[in-house]
């Protein structure tokens, strides 16, 4: 096993790329998918695009050792707080888009000081922060307008930013997925604060002795989840002229999966950015490209479950394997 | 355990101070704080939804709800005060009931063999799960997700293979019905019954038999309970074959209440079992927790979500009454361990 090869295998992205790679084959192997059809569809590029962008920030908590599952309810609360201001008391769309995110800003506030201030697992905090705003925008929205979705026109230049088709199948939400891919991984494998994001994961005790402001980081990283979450829903409002209450909450189990999927390990200090985007377009090909195939679409889950658990049980292999090779490396 | 013994070996100096322990200790007890949250939401919705909440028909609307939920919550609980979770009870109990209902529905088999065939889909999840958690240094959040996925599939595949549908009927049997899907006064599921059922048993697994203080031990401290000779895998693998078994009791059930099954139930059960279990007092992280608690959250989440419909109220604000509980909750068990903690120290010097 040559040296390049052997650093390669031990990345956290490479079981994400065997997993994207084994899921293509298999289609083609059985479900007689053609690749050309599926490169050009534009159905799961789109899907992982909108996964993709929770998926980033919310890996980043995960390497952190955190989790976040209100991101479940701040999707369609993004999407509600744009119609709500923009659609149904026709605020300019400025105004929306900024209520949106800082509706974002606000929950990942809450849930970082929840987080920082009391010993809770933040799974637990986030299962209350996201019953609770769940509870918020239903009510928030059928008693200001009376009805559980609400129109919204945007106008051009909005449509072109956030809610416009490329050729007329790809969201442009895509190019904004690209971008934040870029920024995310410049951000945690360029700059301090990714070595930060690890120390923390790895040991926050020990990083808050090394000086590491680990009470701000995680607050910056739960207010980055929850307004990439609520950045998805107030795309998507624009794009499809309307928001509605429900939907989101498929999000919290496929963000978690397509992170695992991508190599980030639960328990934090492990991962990487490129795994992240890779977990989320494999995890858009099992569940939208087996709509090319000839499997009944119905099984797609069990697909899933199956690669979730192989990818994990791989992952803890190929971490074992690394841990031996580092010492025998020192001798 | 211990405090108690160290407070009764003190001598009392005086009748005030041993009533104020009691009542510390009594506080300090995981279902202090869910007992109080249970009498404050019943006073609330007992004045705000008058005499239509207080009647039976109000009772029978959030007891119902309660058992479904109180049944799955009870292992669920176990699991996390063993430091452990599972996911895949929200795939466990349609998948039990879409069993029965082919078994017993669709192929006409003996309602027993569909009942035995549905709690047997729970025990090999729940045996599956405790294997790979056991095997492997995967959290078991993770572990259950893909076991979620993976049930979840089998079910929708296996269903619309066989039946042709993602909904199967059953009309149930006069003894099955009398059984497992009974309204007793026409209003009361006798789910309820069996919820008590469960609650015992479970009373005595967790405060009773030495099972009880293994459970402890493993999520207090998994090496240090191993090394002290608790078969920790061996329990593991029961916990989560206790849980998948309860799931498929209650998918097994509901398909005798409603005759009929769906592909897309049970999803709901995942996070309000977990919220449950932490508004009893629970410690997501292990090693505290009791299951009289486990029944007050069970209760008080029932009846929030359910009472509000008594109330001129939108339903939808239940959910944040729900939210704030549960982080009220989780806060007070918060200061309620530190000041436990704090007052061992004190006891100390």
């Amino acid at each position: 096993m040559s040296g390049l090869f052997g650093q390669f295998i031990r990345r956290p992205e490479f079981g994400a790329m065997l997993s994207f790679v084994a899921v293509i084959a298999f289609y083609v192997a059985f479900g007689g998918v053609s690749l050309s059809s599926l490169f050009g569809a534009a159905s799961w590029i789109n899907f992982a695009a909108n996964l993709g962008i929770v998926a980033l920030p919310v890996g980043l908590l995960m390497i952190a050792g955190e989790l976040d599952i209100s991101i479940g309810a701040m999707i369609p609360a993004g999407s509600m707080s744009i119609a709500i201001l923009s659609g149904y008391y026709d605020l300019p769309i400025v105004v929306g888009i900024l209520g949106a995110l800082a509706f974002g800003v606000l929950v990942g506030l809450a849930n970082g000081f929840l987080a920082v201030r009391t010993s809770v697992p933040s799974l637990i905090i986030t299962l209350g922060t996201l019953v609770a705003v769940q509870g918020l925008v239903l009510a928030g929205s059928v008693m200001l307008t009376g009805a559980a979705s609400v129109p919204l026109n945007a106008p051009a230049w909005a449509k072109l930013v956030f809610g416009q088709l490329i050729f007329g199948k790809f969201q442009v939400i895509i190019l904004w997925w690209f971008a934040l891919t870029v920024i995310f991984g410049f951000v945690l494998h360029a700059m301090r604060y990714g070595n930060w994001i690890f120390a923390m994961g790895g040991d926050e005790v020990s990083a808050r002795n090394a000086g590491i402001p680990t009470n701000r980081l995680k607050i910056a990283l739960f207010v980055l989840s929850s307004t990439a979450a609520s950045f998805v829903g107030m795309c998507g409002a624009i794009q499809f002229n309307s928001a509605q209450v429900s939907g989101g909450m498929n999000y919290i189990f496929n963000t978690i999966v397509s992170i695992v999927v991508g190599g980030v390990l639960l328990t934090g200090g492990f991962g990487s950015v490129a795994g992240i985007f890779l977990g989320a377009l494999t995890f858009a090909v099992v569940s939208q490209g087996i709509y090319f195939t000839d499997i009944d679409r119905n099984w797609s889950n069990l697909i899933i479950g199956v690669m979730l658990l192989a990818a994990v049980l791989m992952n803890n292999t190929f971490r074992e394997i690394a841990m031996r090779y580092v010492p025998k490396k020192s001798k | 355990m211990s405090t108690s013994n160290r407070i009764e070996a003190s001598p009392a100096p005086s009748g005030g101070q041993s009533i104020k322990a009691t009542i510390g200790q009594l506080l300090r007890r995981p279902e202090a704080g869910s007992l109080l949250g249970l009498i404050a939401v019943f006073a609330f919705f007992a004045i705000l939804g008058g005499k239509v909440f207080l009647a039976s028909a109000g009772y029978a609307s959030w007891l119902n709800v309660a058992a479904e939920i109180g049944i799955v919550a009870l292992p669920i609980g176990l699991l996390m005060i063993a430091g452990e979770m599972d996911i895949s009870i929200g795939a466990v109990i349609p998948a039990a009931s879409l069993t029965v209902a082919i078994v017993s529905g669709h192929y006409g088999l003996p309602e027993p063999v569909g009942i035995l065939a549905g709690l047997a889909v729970g025990l090999i999840v729940g045996s599956f799960n405790g294997y790979i958690v056991n095997r492997t240094a995967v959290p078991s959040l993770i572990v259950t997700i893909g076991s979620m996925f993976g049930v979840m599939g089998l079910t929708l595949g296996f269903t619309v293979l066989i039946a042709g549908s993602t909904g199967v009927s059953l009309v149930p049997s006069a003894a099955g019905k009398a059984i497992l899907g009974q309204f007793i006064g026409g209003m009361f599921e006798v789910t309820i019954v069996w919820w008590l059922l469960f609650v015992a048993a479970f009373f005595y697994l967790l405060h009773i038999s030495p099972k009880g203080n293994w459970i402890l031990a493993l999520g207090g401290d998994k090496v240090s309970a191993r090394n002290a000779g608790i078969p920790t895998a061996r329990l593991t693998v029961a916990l989560y074959m206790l849980s998948g078994f309860s799931a498929a009791f209650v998918g097994v059930s509901q398909v005798f209440v409603y005759q009929s099954a769906q592909v897309l139930a049970g999803q709901s059960f995942i996070f309000n079992s977990i919220m449950c279990v932490v508004i009893g007092g629970v410690v997501l992280t292990g090693g505290a927790g009791s299951v009289v608690g486990i029944v007050f959250g069970t209760l008080t989440f029932a009846i929030v979500n359910q009472g509000i419909y008594f109330t001129g109220i939108d339903p939808n604000l239940g959910s944040i009454i729900i939210g704030a509980l549960l982080l009220l909750a989780v806060m007070t068990n918060d200061k309620f361990r530190q000041m436990a903690v704090s007052f061992a120290t004190k006891k100390k010097k």
